[in-house]
């Protein structure tokens, strides 16, 4: 019982992890990496660090930590995933968290990592694909005709929408206007604090009810055990009592033992140190002097 | 010869120019005054001598007027004190505390009545009414959730919500909570004694039952699955919290345990009260806000006790007689642990001197540890 028991709990746990490897995790890491906004026509706006004005990707680390790009694939041909190979192991590919990296689109890969080796004019899509090359991280379908020197970004960062931008934002939030923190928006919905004391007030109840409620259920059941144990140990007891009648050996054993122990029992408590005085006789065989190594000469 | 003189002269000058002295302010005599005030307590008095001795001498070290640009000050990146200060700015050490008190808790009292939990729910009441009142003064939300987390009376979750809502006010908030939590058995008994009638203070309450390890050991993770999957916000603390009990609980872990109830909650002690104290240097710390604050901290501590007291009295309508509640354990809800528990018991103790309270009051009390940081983890969702 005891082995199907430990079977079964361990065939649990390994069913769980097996669960858990399946579901699709929302780990930080290159998963986190969505394209959030693109210039195709450059004809005036930004100009790269050689000086050329070069389409260009905009990707946005949505993670809440650092993430590494380096090793990834980024191509605007879905029949080739692994285009553009983005080196690894160099430290600007590293994109803090919530921040952006640009690359350009330049058909120069000679010229840096972060220029690309394919254009943006004419491309349909873009993607960008893990270390794999086979898993998509993210694609950007490129359908609407594209003007002149305005980028086509994501307008809502929460719904991911996408449109022209008012301005180009390279390497920065697609929304720069003013936002209230979720405290002010908070205040501004409720200016005195009391739906903030109210509900708050019951979600802490609401997390300690439930607590209650379980442990009020897990006290009776733990009382109930207790008392059945009880019961059982007190019908044992009297089985015991009953069944046992004191042989002669049990009474001589006793007699024994109180007759050891009071035999034990003396004036001083045991393991308390008595210093008594012992007087001996002289003898040269105990004497210091004698026995004393003298100094050599 | 003259050269030579003139050159000393002008390097005293210079020395004497970075001694305190030369930079001292008014402000920084009051703080010292208040160190001093802090240490008194400690040593004379015996208010809480663990953080107010630690806290009393950092006010007198982040006191001592110094020229800026040295590596000296808490706040001046790569001095000492700002790297000790670290675990305190990012909301470090006040996880660690949690895992100490978690290692030294016993919930034997709250798991043998867990109706005592919603004592501790209610005494939360603090926190939110001085949220309210902190708006009302004109305190931006962030900094009014920061406030009203004094009313928790738990310093080291005070702590650590402050730093996340509004780290400017970190010294005053935690100044202002651990002086309070000292300052509990001031505050409280004239609340209680005004909210309860003579026979309320004299209810004996049933004796808690035996609880058992196996109690325990559930206690430890079904409460930091059930509180951390509500407010996950909360899971710092609580997480280290529940994990130092179960450590403790468990049997097996007794080294670990030991190790967080005893070495490694001194270590983080020393270390948080220092840097807080030195964190009130007198040109960021005397403010009208800093007054604000402390006005509103007291008014929370005496809301909390209100609302525990308060609550109980109510839930008394409901409870049959013999499982009534004696509301002086209401206080204990505010988590200033075992302080306001023992109130309980002393001020119970005046009316029946053979009605021992303290076992009962320590439910709310650690129910109160629970529920503050669940309010500071909602607080920390709402606000950020």
């Amino acid at each position: 019982m005891h082995l199907k028991r430990k079977y079964l709990l361990s065939w649990f746990i390994v069913t769980i992890m097996i669960v858990i490897a399946i579901k699709p995790t929302n780990g930080q890491n290159a998963s986190d990496l969505k394209f959030n906004e693109i210039l195709v026509i450059n004809d005036s706006s930004n100009i790269d660090d050689f000086g050329m004005h070069s389409s260009w990707i905009e990707i946005f680390n949505s993670a809440h930590n650092t993430v590494d790009i380096g090793g990834c694939y980024l191509t605007d041909d879905l029949s080739n995933p692994t285009k553009y190979w983005i080196p690894a192991g160099d430290p600007i590919t590293k994109i803090p968290s919530q921040c952006y990296i640009l690359f350009w689109a330049d058909n120069k890969p000679t010229r840096g990592i972060k220029h690309l080796n394919f254009e943006l004019k004419g491309a349909n899509v873009i993607a960008l694909f893990d270390a794999s090359g086979k898993n998509m991280i993210d694609k950007l379908e490129i359908t609407t005709p594209q003007k002149a020197d305005v980028s086509f970004g994501v307008i809502n960062n929460e719904t991911r929408e996408w449109g022209f931008l008012d301005h180009i934002t390279p390497a920065s939030n697609n929304d720069y206007s003013k936002k209230a923190s979720a405290g002010e928006e908070f205040v501004k919905m409720d200016p005195t604090g009391i739906g903030m004391a109210i509900t708050s007030m019951a979600f802490v109840f609401f997390s300690l009810v439930i607590l209650f409620i379980a442990f009020k259920f897990l006290g009776r059941m733990s009382s109930k055990s207790l008392k059945k144990n009880q019961k059982t140990e007190s019908i044992e007891a009297k089985v015991v009592a009953n069944a046992e009648e004191l042989s002669g050996e049990v009474n001589a054993a006793i007699a024994m033992s109180l007759f050891l122990y009071y035999n034990e029992l003396h004036d001083h408590e045991n393991t308390v140190l008595t210093i008594q005085k012992v007087s001996r006789n002289y003898s040269p065989w105990s004497s210091k002097i004698y026995t004393l190594r003298k100094n050599p000469r | 010869m003259a050269e030579f003189f003139s050159f000393i002269g002008e390097n005293i000058s210079q020395f004497i120019h970075f001694t305190a002295f030369a930079n001292f302010t008014v402000g920084h005599l009051i703080m010292i005054c208040f160190g001093l005030l802090f240490i008194y307590l400690a040593i004379a008095k015996e208010f809480e001598p663990m953080l107010l001795v630690p806290i009393g001498f950092g006010i007198l070290i982040g006191n001592i007027a110094f020229a800026p640009g040295f590596e000296i000050g808490i706040y001046e990146e790569g001095s000492v004190l700002n790297y000790l200060y670290f675990g305190v700015r990012y909301g470090v050490y006040p996880p660690l505390i949690f895992l100490g008190i978690g290692a030294m808790t016993d919930f034997s009292a709250l798991i043998s009545n867990p109706k005592l939990m919603l004592v501790g729910a209610a005494a939360q009441l603090g926190i939110f009414g001085a949220y309210c009142l902190a708006l009302a003064l004109g305190f931006t939300p962030n900094e009014a959730g920061a406030i009203g987390i004094i009313g928790g009376a738990d310093g080291p979750t005070a702590i650590f919500l402050t730093s996340k809502l509004s780290p400017d006010l970190l010294g005053a908030i935690a100044i202002s909570a651990y002086s309070y939590m000292a300052m509990v058995p001031v505050i409280q008994p004239p609340i209680m004694r005004l909210l309860t009638s003579k026979k309320e203070r004299t209810i004996r309450m049933k004796p808690p039952r035996v609880v058992s390890k196996k109690e325990k050991i559930i206690f430890a993770i079904a409460g930091m699955i059930f509180t951390t999957s509500i407010v996950p916000s909360a899971i710092p603390l609580l997480g280290m919290l529940f994990f130092g009990n179960l450590l403790k609980e468990s049997g097996v872990t007794r080294r670990l345990a030991d190790t967080a109830k005893g070495p490694m909650i001194d270590i983080v002690t020393i270390l948080i009260g220092l840097t807080v104290g030195a964190s009130t240097q007198a040109t960021t710390f005397l403010t009208w806000k800093s007054v604000g604050i402390f006005f509103l901290g007291a008014l929370s501590f005496a809301i909390a006790t209100f609302g525990g007291v308060i609550f109980v009295k109510i839930f008394n309508l409901f409870l049959k007689e013999g499982n009534k509640i004696n509301p002086l354990i209401g206080n204990a809800g505010v988590s200033a642990v075992p302080h306001s528990a023992r109130v309980s018991q002393v001020v119970g103790l005046e009316y029946d001197r053979t009605n021992h309270l303290l076992m009962h009051a320590m439910g709310p009390n650690v129910a109160g540890v629970i529920g503050s940081a669940v309010a500071a983890g909602i607080l920390l969702s709402f606000l950020s």
